[in-house]
């Protein structure tokens, strides 16, 4: 029973906290994996995007500053033309708090490197040889499941919605976030 | 608990029969369980929580230990439910 309760609570802590008590957590998080990438050659840089990239500590905050606004701009319009009903606070903090597994990422930087650009076009194979990279780049998947169930979760209980049109919103909603949040990045940083 | 569904096919029950706990007297007829009997143990004890709570769904948030969306969500479901009851 509280194994089942542990395991819930990974993917779905939201039916225990949601508002300013899932935002302020949720925006240390935030704040924590932009910074710690930073150094450690990690950047959010979209939606649901990660990328080995070395950027300053500004362009890593401005990346997930307009990430972050896509992803609430595009819910928040979604919410308001299907839910009876939600507090955009509830959106908010449970939306950011759903980025709070990408922080395992920004710290797995550190202990890998991405092969030269060049290096990998004259020589693909490279990339097999490093296994650090090789490893972290494999955990990028499992995370951004696990963080794409978090946004699930915030979405459905936020706006109370369910079933098959809360899933198609919720796919529908995340590509426009994911394309907004390119459209910002390309044109404000 | 008031049982509401017949546990047979799981129709709703209905009152048949009602008697004077003081001179015996017994009241036969057909008569349909007021809207709020007809809800789950679980969606009255929500509902009572509820009136306690002056209608306060943080208040209610906070004593169950849930969050405030989840609150809300479960009372949207009872008024769904009443609202499905009375077509």
């Amino acid at each position: 029973m509280k194994s089942n309760l542990s395991w819930s609570s990974l993917f779905n802590p939201f039916t225990r906290i949601a508002g300013w008590q899932a935002f302020f957590p949720g925006l240390v998080g935030i704040l924590a994996m932009s910074i710690i990438g930073s150094y450690s050659g990690i950047v959010f840089d979209g939606v649901i995007d990660v990328h080995f990239s070395n950027v300053d500590v500004l362009t890593a905050l401005q990346y997930m500053g307009f990430s972050m606004l896509a992803l609430i701009l595009v819910f928040w319009l979604v919410a308001l033309l299907l839910s009876k009903g939600f507090r955009l606070i509830d959106l908010l903090g449970t939306l950011t708090l759903s980025k709070a597994p990408y922080l395992l990422l920004a710290i797995a930087g550190f202990f890998a490197e991405a092969p030269d650009a060049q290096m990998i076009i004259s020589n693909p194979g490279i990339l097999l040889e490093s296994t650090a990279f090789l490893v972290v780049t494999a955990i990028t998947i499992p995370i951004t499941i696990w963080s794409v169930a978090l946004m699930y979760h915030a979405f459905s209980i936020s706006c109370d919605l369910k079933g098959s049109r809360a899933t198609v919103a919720f796919i529908v909603a995340l590509i426009m976030a994911e394309a907004l949040s390119k459209v910002f990045i390309h044109y404000f940083v | 608990m008031l049982p509401t569904q017949c546990p047979s096919c799981q129709e709703q029950l209905n009152v048949t029969c009602l008697k004077c706990a003081h001179c015996g007297t017994e009241v036969h007829g057909v008569y349909d369980l007021p809207l709020l009997a007809r809800l789950t143990e679980a969606d009255q004890q929500f509902v009572l929580r509820f009136v306690k709570s002056s209608g306060s769904l943080k208040e209610m948030a906070t004593q169950m230990k849930l969050s405030y969306p989840t609150v809300r969500n479960l009372l949207n479901e009872i008024i769904q439910k009443i609202n499905d009851d009375e077509k």
